[in-house]
């Protein structure tokens, strides 16, 4: 697919210092503004009025879902239709149109059933099909001016897909300067950020390096920033926390291997809970996981000291490595310990290392809970996979976070820029977010219900009510659509599940 | 792993005081050391260092090395984040440009692009918030103003000739200045000669709210629009309409830099040749002309006027302004032209290979004496920095220079003159 080989620099570079600090007060974030706009767009050609995307259902993801179907059905090598919509991109630059409405072909609009993501489970067909199908209707909501960018952005897609490298960066260069990553629209912010790491993997395709060149403590911040504003986070945390707990009952001795801790956020909750449990505090070892000694040392501090105050004994070991890199022999793993491994999953950068080692290490160690939460998005696959999934997350992403954060509002932008940009810049990187070429597994937990050394530890109820108090904290509750089915407990927004948590024990576990 | 960069740069204090702006950034933290006990140097401007070397490699052909700065580069490099991302951005697409010799491309698509979605309320919503916020460009027109009132003075047909990009924005002030004068209000003909496209397709809107202005003002007004010229060596007094009777002003916005080198001295041959009785010249002080075929020279002299002006729109606008983007992405065209297309494919002049204040008076002085400031005009000057933030101050020359010097930082960035034959 790529011109020529890649070569893999490894290089992290802590060097860059972040830019700002982003405002936490979680009250300074606003109400949803629902308003349609009057106000002449950013880039505006006959004063077109700027609609917003209307709250009741996510036409962007389904739209985009419709046509990027259609795309990738209609690519030269599979198909020898000669409708309109196929000449039309593979036409000279020139002519393509930018306001699209005539051109539009009308199959697109028709009686298509669109998929929500790349899974393959039937469970996702039942619960997240989109019953009324693509209509008429939901796209004339739409943000014109959002929609003639987004088919330009897909014809880029295709244009890099097919390795017409020339071309895509030609019309990445009308792209990233039509689209703004503050506008109304987040059609059109979506756009700005896509564009702009195609842009990146042009570059890099022509300097022939996929390496990534990461700030932790830049995107850590942005993390932080995200967990304050959406709940995504704290349903990760403490769903998993509810898991965790439960496989701790009446164990004394007990150890937690966070396959990235980060700033370690999600720890004090569980520790006041074990602190305060009926039978009595445990002796608590943690392994955390990450980049730099640095950070994780300062990590370990904060927890030593919040542990110290709740009154229960632990231990911190940091691992400044990848988990699919180290041997068994390099965690401090007792006798009589009971183990939890902890991974939050997420496309910022590769937290752990080659995929077929994680999950030997994991088979290795036998914990006896597994707690793991994905996004609903695929790592693995061609570019094109990739990007129709990762516009679809995206964009459901973006409309969480504009349902209720203003457009100009500092904190949302940090986010948006600070980590999902840097997020879809990796996804939609050469050699995806690992940057390695490797084999990516497509999704964790069925890679885990595949393997005999795994059983599944369905999430309980009152992992759920967990969910549910995080779900109450964050406005506007009626977007966010939390679902438990097939063991497994997911949280979405409006029709399309983001991230998944669940739970496993080993066979062989203590 | 990088060495110091050896090369001048002019301007080495206006990145450390305190900001008072809108970004909550603190300072003090781009001094702490990084990670692994880097240098405290490593944390700020490392967009500079980068750039200034990838130019050098690019310069001496070193080619892996120019594949690993382009490759941190692009890492690093967003439009969307702070001034040193920002930068690297769109530094990089010009380095890009020129690594991959497809420099002059890339400038036609991206003005293209611009071109389509410019139209007027785009372009006055643009100018009119980038006035409300910096005096970059009022600084000038303040200045032009006064010196044009002046040297008019007590003329009863005036023409002024008006060659600039900013949109008319300049002319109400003086029209109210004439209608208010106590004796009486002289006829008024502007001509206007725009040489960029993108301003073109708004002149009739502009025309026609000029008129209108005129009328509400009282003033007799004439406007007229030349347009269509591929440079401005090819203005006549003909072609001007300039006739006999009139008091003729020729006003420069950041007009000269758009002349190819080359012709500079025969168009202000031409203005001399049109027997004006002022001519205020206002330009942007940066230097890409002597240093045009010195590559690393010109890029850094480049990367440190744009890295001001950057900083200076951080500063002036909100983090998450538009219109800042627009002007942002209009210096990106800018930078990809200036660096990497070549001067044989330079036939539009669009290139503005900018010239500082004292270049421009040595040719100035070859056709004009220069006409200094009045002590009302500077105080006009003084009014005007005093409804910005601060940062903004006036600066007279020394002995032998001439005009008035617009600082921002305390770092030269727009010069304005007045000159007589």
């Amino acid at each position: 697919m790529m011109k020529g080989g890649f070569e893999v620099v490894h290089a992290t570079l802590d060097m860059i210092q972040p830019h700002r600090e982003p405002i936490w007060d979680f009250a300074s974030v606003g109400f949803p503004t629902t308003s349609v706009a009057a106000a002449v767009s950013s880039i505006p050609r006959q004063n077109l009025e700027n609609r917003c995307i209307n709250l009741e259902r996510n036409e962007l993801s389904d739209w985009v879902e419709q046509v990027t179907k259609k795309l990738i059905d209609d690519l030269p090598a599979q198909n020898t239709d000669t409708d309109d919509h196929h000449s039309r991109t593979l036409q000279a630059p020139a002519d393509i149109p930018m306001l699209c409405e005539d051109s539009f072909p009308p199959s697109l609009l028709g009686d298509f059933r669109p998929r929500k993501t790349v899974t393959s489970s039937d469970f996702d067909e039942l619960q997240w099909s989109n019953v009324n199908g693509g209509n008429d209707r939901g796209l004339s909501r739409l943000d014109e001016q959002g929609l003639s960018l987004i088919t330009l952005l897909l014809e880029c897609a295709v244009a890099i897909s097919i390795d017409n490298l020339g071309e895509a960066h030609r019309m990445l260069l009308e792209l990233t300067q039509m689209a703004s990553p503050y506008a109304l629209s987040c059609a059109e912010r979506v756009v700005a950020y896509f564009a702009k790491a195609m842009s990146s993997r042009v570059i890099n395709s022509w300097l022939g390096i996929c390496s990534p060149l990461i700030n932790y403590k830049t995107v850590h911040c942005a993390f932080q920033a995200f967990n304050n504003v959406s709940p995504f986070i704290k349903f990760a945390h403490f769903t998993s926390n509810q898991a965790i707990l439960e496989a701790f009952h009446r164990r004394d001795r007990v150890h937690i291997i966070d396959l990235d801790i980060m700033q370690g956020l999600q720890w004090p909750a569980l520790f006041h809970i074990l602190a305060t449990r009926m039978e009595g505090p445990p002796h608590l070892t943690m392994t955390g996981m990450g980049s730099s000694m640095e950070l994780l040392t300062e990590t370990g501090k904060q927890l030593s000291n919040f542990a110290k105050r709740l009154g229960m004994s632990f231990e911190f070991h940091p691992i400044a490595k990848k988990f699919g890199e180290i041997d068994i022999t390099m965690v401090r793993l007792r006798r009589g310990e009971t183990l939890a491994i902890h991974w939050l999953q997420h496309s910022l950068y590769d937290a752990t290392g080659p995929d077929w080692k994680t999950m030997r290490l994991m088979e290795q160690l036998g914990p006896r809970i597994i707690t793991l939460v994905e996004q609903d998005l695929s790592h693995g696959g061609s570019f094109l996979d990739r990007f129709v999934g990762s516009l679809h997350y995206y964009s459901t992403m973006f409309d969480s976070l504009g349902a209720y954060l203003a457009a100009d509002d500092p904190n949302r932008h940090h986010i948006e820029h600070c980590l999902l940009y840097r997020e879809i810049n990796n996804i939609l990187a050469i050699g995806g977010p690992a940057r390695s070429g490797e084999d990516k597994m497509k999704q964790w937990r069925s890679e885990l219900a595949a393997r005999n050394s795994f059983v599944q530890v369905p999430m309980s109820s009152n992992s759920m009510a967990q969910a549910q108090l995080i779900l109450n904290m964050f406005p506007p509750a009626h977007g966010y659509r939390l679902v438990q089915g097939d063991g497994t407990l997911r949280l979405g927004w409006k029709d399309t599940s983001l991230f998944t948590a669940s739970a496993w024990t080993s066979h062989i576990s203590r | 792993m990088y060495n110091n960069s050896s090369s001048s740069n002019n301007n080495n204090n206006h990145h450390h005081q305190p900001q008072t702006s809108h970004t909550s950034t603190s300072r003090s933290s781009d001094y702490s050391a990084g990670g692994d006990g880097e240098p405290s140097a490593a944390g700020n401007k490392w967009a500079s260092r980068l750039l200034k070397e990838c130019a050098r490699a690019i310069y001496d052909k070193d080619s892996s090395k120019i594949h690993h700065l382009l490759w941190m580069l692009n890492e690093l490099a967003s439009p969307y984040g702070d001034c040193d991302q920002k930068l690297a951005s769109y530094f990089l697409q010009a380095l890009f440009c020129k690594a991959t010799e497809s420099g002059q491309r890339c400038f036609k698509t991206l003005t293209l692009v611009a071109e389509k979605s410019h139209c007027f309320d785009s372009a006055r919503k643009l100018i009119l918030k980038f006035q409300e916020v910096s005096p970059w460009t009022t600084f000038g027109h303040v200045a032009a103003n006064g010196a044009i009132l002046e040297a008019l003075d007590g003329e009863p047909k005036l023409h002024i000739i008006d060659i600039s990009n900013t949109l008319c924005t300049q002319w109400p002030t003086l029209l109210e200045a004439l209608a208010t004068r106590n004796d009486d209000t002289p006829h008024l003909k502007l001509t206007v000669v725009v040489t960029a496209n993108i301003v073109r397709s708004v002149m009739k809107e502009i025309s026609q709210r000029m008129e209108k202005f005129a009328r509400l003002m009282g003033v007799p007004f004439e406007f007229n629009v030349i347009s269509g010229l591929n440079h401005l060596g090819q203005l006549t007094k003909e072609a001007l309409g300039v006739v006999e009777d009139e008091a003729v002003a020729v006003n420069c916005m950041g007009a000269l830099r758009r002349v190819p080198v080359e012709g500079r001295a025969a168009v202000i041959g031409m203005f001399r040749s049109l027997g004006p009785k002022v001519v205020t010249v206002v330009e942007e002080e940066a230097d890409f002309s002597s240093t045009r075929y010195d590559f690393v020279k010109c890029f850094e002299e480049c990367l440190r006027f744009y890295t001001v002006y950057f900083e200076m729109l951080e500063e002036s606008f909100t983090p998450t302004s538009n219109e800042k983007l627009m002007l942002e992405r209009e210096c990106s065209r800018g930078i990809v032209r200036v660096l990497a297309c070549d001067d044989d494919q330079d036939n539009e002049g669009e290139r503005e290979r900018r010239e500082r204040g004292s270049q421009w008076s040595e040719r100035l002085k070859e056709a004009f004496s220069s006409v200094g400031f009045s002590d009302d005009v500077v105080d006009d000057v003084k009014a005007l920095l005093k409804r910005y933030k601060p940062g903004w101050a006036l600066a007279q020359p020394y002995q032998n220079e001439t005009g008035l010097y617009l600082t921002w930082k305390e770092e030269p960035v727009v010069w304005a003159s007045a000159w007589k034959p």
